[in-house]
Order: C-alpha cells, then sequence, then structure tokens
C-alpha cells in the first residue's frame, strides 16, 4: 500500500480528517462539561461545544505544529542533535559557535541589513510611487493595478525567477543588452550607468568588508576610479553585484506594499487637498505636507513586514546562486542559512539554535520598530 | 488656457508613465513567453532579439514530451489540491466558531491565533523536520498536505472571519428556531453567503501550495516527487556550456499557467482582500 506514494498521502488525509473530527469531539466534549461544572445554562453549554468544536483544528495544530515545536527546538538548540543520533547537552555552544564562530552565519547577518538598509527604502519608495501614480484616478486603473500586483503572484514562483536569471545574465542578458544599447546611442545615459556601478560597487564593497572584517576590495573599488564606458552591471557574477540582483527582485515585487499604500492614500480626507489647493498649494507641495505625513503609519507598517520579509527570502537566492557555492554566501538571507546549516548534513541542533536567534532577532526589529514609531508616525495632522 | 494645456500634457505624461511602468512589471512574462518561442541560437544571441523571427513550438514539444516534467506537473496537482480541499474546509470551520458562535476563551484564542501571524513558517521548519521523521513520513507527501489540515494560515481565517462576522444574527437564529443545528447552520446557510471570501481564500491557498518551494526541497527526497519548482528549478544546470533557453523557458511557461488563469479570474477579490489583511503575497 505505501509504495504509491499518492495512495499513501489520500489515506493519511483521511485518516487525518478522521483524527481532527475526534479530537474536536473531545475538545467540544471536555469544554461542555467544564461548562456544565460552571453552572452556566443549557444554551451556552451547547455554544460552549460548538464553539470549541468548531475552533479545535486550529486549537490541536497549534499545540502538534507550533508550540510542540517550538518547545521542542528550544531544548534540541542546547543539544546537539545530529539525526539519527540521541542528542546530548552542550550548554551553549551552539549559541556560542553561532555568534561568535560562523562566518555564513555572519554574511546571512549582513546580507539582511543590506537589503534592509539599501533594498527596503528602494522598494518602498518605488511602491509609494506607483500608488500615487494609480491614485490620479485615470482610465484603466485595473488594467495598470493587475500589472503592479502581478509580479507578487508570480515572484515566488521558480518559474518565473529562472526567466530573472536570464534576464540578468551579465553577457548577454537582455537586462544589460539594454543597458548597452542605450549607453552607445546616448552619452548622459552612459555616464549615469555608470556613476550609478560606481556607487553600488562601492556600497556593496563596503558591505562585503564589514562581513570580511578588511576593506582591499574597498580600496580596489575606489583605486579603480570611474568605470570604463562599457562596462555593465555584473548581475549575477561577481559578489559586488549578487545583491542587487535580490534587490531588483524586491523592488519588482512591491505590489503588496503598493495597495497598502493605495489604500492609505484613499483614507485622507478629500477637503484636505481641497482647502490647501484654495490656499495655493501646488500638488507637489500638498504630497508633501498632506499626503507624506499621513501616509506615515502606512510607511511604518511596510517597513516592519518589509524588514522581516528581508530576513526570510529564499526562492529567489535558491534559484539564482544555488549552484554557485562562491557566491551564495554573498547573498544568503538568515532562512536560506538556516536550510543550509540544518539539512546540509542533519543538524537539528544546531539548526534549532539559528532558528531561535531568528524568532528573536524578529522579536527585537519589531519591538525597535514599534517604540520608533511614536517618533515620527503621524496619526493625524497637526 | 495655458492652465488647460498643462493639465493635458499632465495627463499625457501620467499615463506614458503608468503605462511604461506597467510594461516594465510584465515584461519578464513577455521575456518568458518570447524565449520558450525561439531557437537554441537566437536565445543565446548576443543581439537583441525582440520576437522570434519564426515562432517555434519545438520547446514545447520537448517539455511535454519528457515523462519527468509530466510527472512533477502531477504531483504539484495532486498535492496542491489535496492540501488545499482540507485546508478550505478547516479554516471554514474555524472562522465559524471565530464569527459565528458565542464561547468562552474565545477572544483569548483568537487573540493567540493573531500572535502566531508574528512567527515566521521557516522558524518551525526544523523541529517539525524532526517530527515528520519520526512518523516516518520524510519522502512522502504527508508533511507537505497533512499541516493544511489543521486550518493552516491564521491570516486565511482572519479573512474569512472577517466577511462571515458581517452576516446578519437574524439569519441563523430563524435557523435554530426552525431546529437547525450548528453544523447544518455552517454548512447550509453561512457557507453559501460566503462564497467569494471563500474563493478569495482558496486563490491565496492555491498560490502559495502551487509556489512553494522550501517544503517539497526538505520532504520530497526522490526525483520521482519533485513537485514543479524544484523539477524546474533544477533545469538549469551551471555544468552545461550552453543553457537550453528555450526548453527551460517553455517549461516554466506551462509551470505559471495556473496561476495566470486563477489571477485574472480572482484579481478583483485578491487586490480587495490583500488591504484588508494586509499579508503579504
Amino acid at each position: 500500500m505505501t509504495e504509491n506514494p499518492y495512495y499513501y498521502t489520500l489515506i493519511m488525509a483521511c485518516a487525518t480528517v478522521g483524527f481532527i473530527i475526534l479530537s474536536s469531539l473531545l475538545l467540544g466534549g471536555l469544554a461542555r462539561l467544564i461548562a456544565k461544572l460552571f453552572g452556566l445554562t443549557k444554551v451556552k453549554q451547547d455554544n460552549t461545544f460548538a464553539g470549541y468544536f468548531f475552533a479545535a483544528p486550529w486549537i490541536v495544530g497549534f499545540l502538534i505544529f507550533v508550540v510542540a515545536p517550538m518547545l521542542a527546538s528550544l531544548y534540541w538548540s542546547f543539544t546537539n542533535y545530529r539525526i539519527p543520533n540521541a542528542p546530548e547537552w552542550l550548554w551553549f555552544q551552539n549559541y556560542t559557535r553561532l555568534i561568535l564562530e560562523d562566518k555564513e552565519f555572519r554574511s546571512s547577518l549582513v546580507n539582511t541589513l543590506f537589503l534592509t538598509v539599501i533594498g527596503l527604502p528602494l522598494q518602498i519608495s518605488f511602491a509609494l510611487f506607483l500608488a500615487v501614480l494609480l491614485n490620479q484616478k485615470t482610465r484603466g486603473e485595473r488594467v495598470f493595478r493587475m500589472s503592479f500586483y502581478l509580479p507578487v503572484i508570480l515572484g515566488f514562483n521558480a518559474a518565473v525567477l529562472l526567466c530573472w536569471r536570464l534576464m540578468l545574465n551579465a553577457g548577454n542578458g537582455i537586462i544589460n543588452q539594454i543597458i548597452r544599447a542605450l549607453s552607445n546611442g546616448f552619452l548622459p545615459f552612459s555616464y549615469l550607468n555608470r556613476a550609478i556601478i560606481f556607487i553600488v560597487e562601492l556600497v556593496n564593497a563596503f558591505f562585503l568588508g564589514i562581513n570580511n572584517q578588511n576593506f582591499i576590495l574597498l580600496n580596489k573599488v575606489w583605486e579603480a576610479g570611474f568605470p570604463a564606458a562599457n562596462r555593465v552591471p555584473m548581475w549575477v557574477q561577481t559578489p559586488l553585484w549578487s545583491k542587487m540582483s535580490v534587490i531588483i527582485l524586491m523592488v519588482w515585487g512591491c505590489g503588496s506594499m503598493m495597495l497598502i499604500f493605495l489604500a492609505g492614500l484613499n483614507n485622507i480626507p478629500k477637503e484636505l487637498h481641497e482647502a490647501a489647493e484654495v490656499d495655493g498649494a501646488g500638488s507637489w507641495m500638498r504630497f508633501w505636507k498632506i499626503s507624506l505625513p499621513l501616509l506615515t503609519p502606512y510607511i511604518f507598517y511596510n517597513t516592519v513586514v518589509g524588514m522581516i520579509a528581508a530576513l526570510q527570502i529564499f526562492e529567489p537566492i535558491y534559484v539564482l546562486y544555488r549552484d554557485n557555492a562562491t557566491l551564495a554566501p554573498t547573498a544568503y538571507s538568515m532562512v536560506y542559512y538556516l536550510w543550509r546549516a540544518t539539512f546540509r548534513f542533519n543538524e537539528i541542533g544546531y539548526g534549532s539554535a539559528i532558528s531561535w536567534v531568528v524568532l528573536v532577532l524578529i522579536l527585537i526589529v519589531t519591538i525597535i520598530q514599534f517604540r520608533l514609531q511614536k517618533r515620527w508616525v503621524q496619526y493625524e495632522l497637526y | 488656457m495655458k492652465r488647460t494645456a498643462f493639465r493635458v500634457s499632465g495627463k499625457v505624461i501620467l499615463y506614458v508613465v503608468l503605462t511604461f511602468a506597467s510594461i516594465v512589471m510584465a515584461f519578464p512574462l513577455f521575456w518568458m513567453i518570447a524565449t520558450s518561442l525561439k531557437t537554441l541560437q537566437e536565445a543565446n544571441s548576443p543581439q537583441i532579439i525582440w520576437f522570434p523571427s519564426k515562432i517555434q513550438f519545438d520547446a514545447y514539444i520537448a517539455v511535454l514530451a519528457d515523462p519527468d516534467f509530466l510527472r512533477s506537473y502531477f504531483n504539484s496537482c495532486f498535492y496542491a489540491a489535496l492540501a488545499l480541499v482540507g485546508t478550505l474546509i478547516s479554516i471554514a470551520a474555524v472562522a465559524y466558531a471565530f464569527s459565528r458562535v458565542e464561547w468562552p476563551g474565545r477572544d483569548l484564542v483568537f487573540f493567540l491565533m493573531l500572535s502566531t501571524m508574528m512567527i515566521p513558517a521557516q522558524a518551525l521548519i526544523v523541529p517539525q523536520y524532526v517530527f515528520f521523521h519520526r512518523l516516518g513520513w520524510i519522502g512522502s507527501f504527508n508533511p507537505l498536505v497533512i499541516p493544511g489540515y489543521f486550518a493552516g494560515g491564521a491570516a486565511m481565517v482572519f479573512l474569512l472571519r472577517q466577511s462571515m462576522a458581517q452576516i446578519p444574527k437574524e439569519m441563523d437564529e430563524s435557523a435554530f428556531v426552525d431546529g437547525a443545528n450548528h453544523l447544518q447552520i455552517w454548512w447550509e446557510i453561512v457557507l453559501p453567503l460566503v462564497k467569494a471570501p471563500l474563493a478569495t481564500v482558496a486563490t491565496f491557498l492555491f498560490i502559495g501550495y502551487w509556489n512553494n518551494l522550501l517544503g517539497p526541497l526538505i520532504y520530497t527526497q526522490s526525483s520521482k516527487m519533485y513537485t514543479l519548482p524544484v523539477y524546474v528549478a533544477q533545469l538549469l544546470n551551471i555544468n552545461n556550456p550552453t543553457q537550453p533557453w528555450p526548453t527551460i523557458m517553455a517549461a516554466a511557461v506551462l509551470t505559471t499557467v495556473p496561476l495566470m488563469v486563477v489571477f485574472f479570474f480572482a484579481q478583483r477579490y485578491i487586490l480587495e482582500s490583500v488591504v484588508i489583511t494586509g499579508l503579504k503575497g
């Protein structure tokens, strides 16, 4: 029976349904019993039964798939557990190894920092830009909105990411071909392109320097000076560009953020804009003085969500750098590193420690954000 | 006079910018389709070739003749469908408990559920892997399908709960008087009234399952059980001197077709609900 994987999973799915119904009945019955002991009326007893009966799938799943795993992984993170060996208690060795010795973990931290400091502002401003464009109430707004959101649906599929890899090919990828054609035909674009390349390479060399704790590469980039006329970005080719490809994908997939901003723009009272217009404020002025301050709660929300998302980027890194062992560490996200470190040698103990560090980091980031929020988020004008 | 001319040119610029942005955003899709219809020489050409000089279906024929591709397509459909049904029904049940029934502890449990949205799913994969390992489920579809049956996805429960809470209370009260029980009210009265939100949730779930890469990578260990994303990703082999891009892109197009179809039919609801839940992807 278990030879055929499809029948096997079908049978197990049916068994799961049976298990869930049974545990729902049990949980509901237990709740009704307790309600009876507390002397609730018959109707309230019935409602208690029904409530726990219907909520049971989530409650049971929460215990099995969230609470139990978290407790177990907390225990394993202090052991050297490696399937199939039994765990042995290590105290804090996993954590000290992770924080003090593990170079690849440190690069995943620096990469996440890079994506947050450089990528997230680009992503948020592009999302805001698109939202403001859409908010002009043009004809065909729905079609535009659809095409701006489409990348969010497609962007996590390996198939579409492979297409990006084709397009980002440094030699004959379409993106560099377009850049070359524009540079050759239009001199200011060539200078702009080279200036961007120079800045990107300096910033990336700086972050790689933090990671390696020496700035030789930064010096080299600086001494090489302003890029030559035939230079193009080396997207999926060198450590100086590996993170930029991920940022391009982040910016491309900004549709959810855009929708949040669009909702925010819709919530701004029309009267404010009308009153300002009467006073002679232009649209540029009104954007800076009215829209932007009132959008700060939405910017805040997108920043929190975006930072947590940056920790978890997985698919793009897998598709772009899976087979490139030297380049991959320069673009790892923390979750990608978690996957690699754990499942290469089934190191459950070490992986559990990484999971807990990631969890605590997310918690800290969120708390800091909520603290800082008070300083710059405006819920009302004046 | 001057002012209207200014307005008109502003509108034109707006449309130009919007159209340009749309083209840029949809460009990878166009490029995927265009490349899949090219010859190998055209796909690897150092010149820009926007459209294939002669439309080639060779890549599609090659992909569709590959039993590995067809098997991974079936695997994806099988696991996504099976997981979708269970997840959808359990989510509908839990949303009913949170919206239509008054029970002690409801607010606490609801708060707990919302706070799990803060926990990234990936932080739990390591201990869950051990759990499935002990059950002997590694190398089967079970770890990809079964967890969904326990109302996987707090954001989806939240979305459905919001819709169910808007149904007037009198609906089920009159049914109670007629002697119906909760199970009947849930299935026969409430669920038919939330068909559109159910379709939205189903769409989100489908997209999530269809795109899932990390889960299949961890749990399906033989190539016979590859789902589409895993299969497609390994088509690119850096050791090859030239990549068979038309074939890879043909497989990619066939992989994204279900997503496109689903998005086309459900886009209105999707765009609305993203704002309700504020969820990502």
